[in-house]
């Protein structure tokens, strides 16, 4: 299951956003609703929780930065 | 409800948190056991915090516990006061350390004193918390750590986390003692996407409860040459520093994380200082009349004669801190002057 960086600016589609923190390993187990990630747009930060229990695979480092809706890990 | 907060439990051995999450954890944990436990102070619900300390808090308990004030910091520090003496045990929230001169007296007048005028009779269980320290343009009135006063204090205890661990477990600490405890938390150890990354930010940290001693030392970096003594932020600078002496042959230092000011760990300082003969003091708050002359006196009251060199100590120099960068970070503790600090005591 794919995890994509949240829509957090409504206005603009198409804001670039930072990965800052991952809370997880790659390859590392995950419980479902385990918090794995904390992205940021602007000066707003958001809390990713694991969509559900698994294997999860880091698609993007740590500080990177993408679009909105960007696959960012997921989780099997 | 944020995701810190889900009850569905993640394996307690890989689980990180940043140091802003372990601190409201912390706190979660004492409210969740606790109907006396509080929070109060500005922006301290919807907003979480302005650096994260209680993050969440507000959806778990609601805002008869988690309670946003208006910007009158003596009224609701005297209000914790009192609240406290009644037998409940708040945390106030002081948004910058800075901002203590408008309620100082509620703090070393009636916090720190009522127990002690009372001959014991009245405690005040409470918690200060307060974000602390610079480094990314915040000026003058902002940015100050500003330790060494509170600490100078008699009556007051003064804890200073630098890890998502100690965050958590000194915040426990903190609210199960019956003596009110000033806990200081530096912006740049929390681990906020929009300060300046830090690495040590973020680590395993186990669920529940857990205490962290309050007065109670921690050897960051085990070393044989030299002692650095140090709290809050500056253990992340020295111990990168103390890394790439080592590797470069230079130095083997010991780096020492107070974690607390009040009680004084002077055993486990004494200890180091005694094996190593040389001692580099790194401090955040200002040079003169502080926590580095302190640590000083900690090893020359007992017996000068086990220092080898000179002691170094790299503190803010005595002039307000200053919004350009450039300046700002030419007077904080940086990496380039506790390195020059660590040869200087190794080559005396």
């Amino acid at each position: 299951m794919d995890v994509v960086f949240p829509t957090m600016s409504q206005e603009n589609p198409l804001a670039e956003g930072v990965v800052a923190t991952w809370f997880v390993r790659d390859g590392e187990q995950v419980a479902a609703g385990q918090l794995i990630a904390e992205v940021q747009v602007d000066k707003v930060s958001k809390e990713i929780p694991a969509p559900t229990a698994g294997t999860v695979h880091l698609h993007a480092p740590e500080e990177a930065v993408v679009v909105q809706g960007t696959v960012i890990a997921s989780v099997d | 409800m944020t995701a810190t907060q889900t009850t569905s439990a993640p394996v307690a051995t890989t689980r990180r948190l940043t140091t802003a999450k372990a601190m409201s954890e912390g706190i979660a944990t004492e409210m969740a056991t606790n109907p006396e436990v509080f929070y109060l102070g500005e922006d301290v619900g919807a907003y979480g915090g302005i650096f994260g300390s209680t993050g969440g808090l507000l959806e778990q308990f609601g805002p008869k516990r988690v309670i946003d004030t208006p910007i009158s910091e003596t009224a609701f520090i005297g209000l914790a006061i009192g609240a406290a003496t009644e037998g409940m045990r708040p945390i106030a929230e002081l948004m910058f350390a800075d901002f203590m001169g408008v309620c100082f007296d509620q703090i070393y007048n009636h916090m720190a004193k009522i127990h002690f005028e009372s001959g014991g009779a009245v405690k005040v269980p409470m918690v200060l918390t307060t974000a602390v320290g610079g480094g990314y343009s915040d000026a003058a009135q902002h940015s100050q750590c500003l330790w060494g006063l509170f600490a100078h204090v008699p009556g007051l205890k003064v804890v200073v986390p630098s890890t998502p661990y100690d965050a958590k477990g000194l915040m426990i600490s903190a609210i199960r003692d019956d003596n009110p405890v000033v806990y200081m938390f530096h912006k740049g150890v929390m681990g906020l996407p929009w300060m300046a990354k830090n690495a040590r930010a973020t680590e395993v940290v186990p669920e529940g409860a857990y205490e962290v001693p309050i007065g109670k030392a921690r050897i960051a970096r085990p070393g044989t040459d030299c002692t650095v003594v140090t709290i809050s932020l500056s253990v992340h600078h020295s111990l990168d520093v103390a890394d790439r002496l080592a590797e470069a042959g230079v130095a083997d230092a010991e780096v020492i994380d107070l974690r607390s000011l009040v009680p004084l760990d002077r055993d486990a300082i004494w200890d180091s200082v005694s094996r190593t003969g040389r001692l580099v003091v790194v401090d955040e708050d200002y040079l003169s009349f502080g926590m580095s002359g302190e640590i000083v006196a900690t090893i020359t009251d007992r017996d000068p004669s086990v220092l080898r060199a000179p002691v170094q100590r790299v503190a803010v120099p005595d002039v307000p801190i200053p919004y350009a960068h450039g300046l700002e970070h030419a007077i904080l503790p940086n990496a380039s002057r506790i390195e020059a600090a660590i040869r200087a005591v190794m080559e005396a």
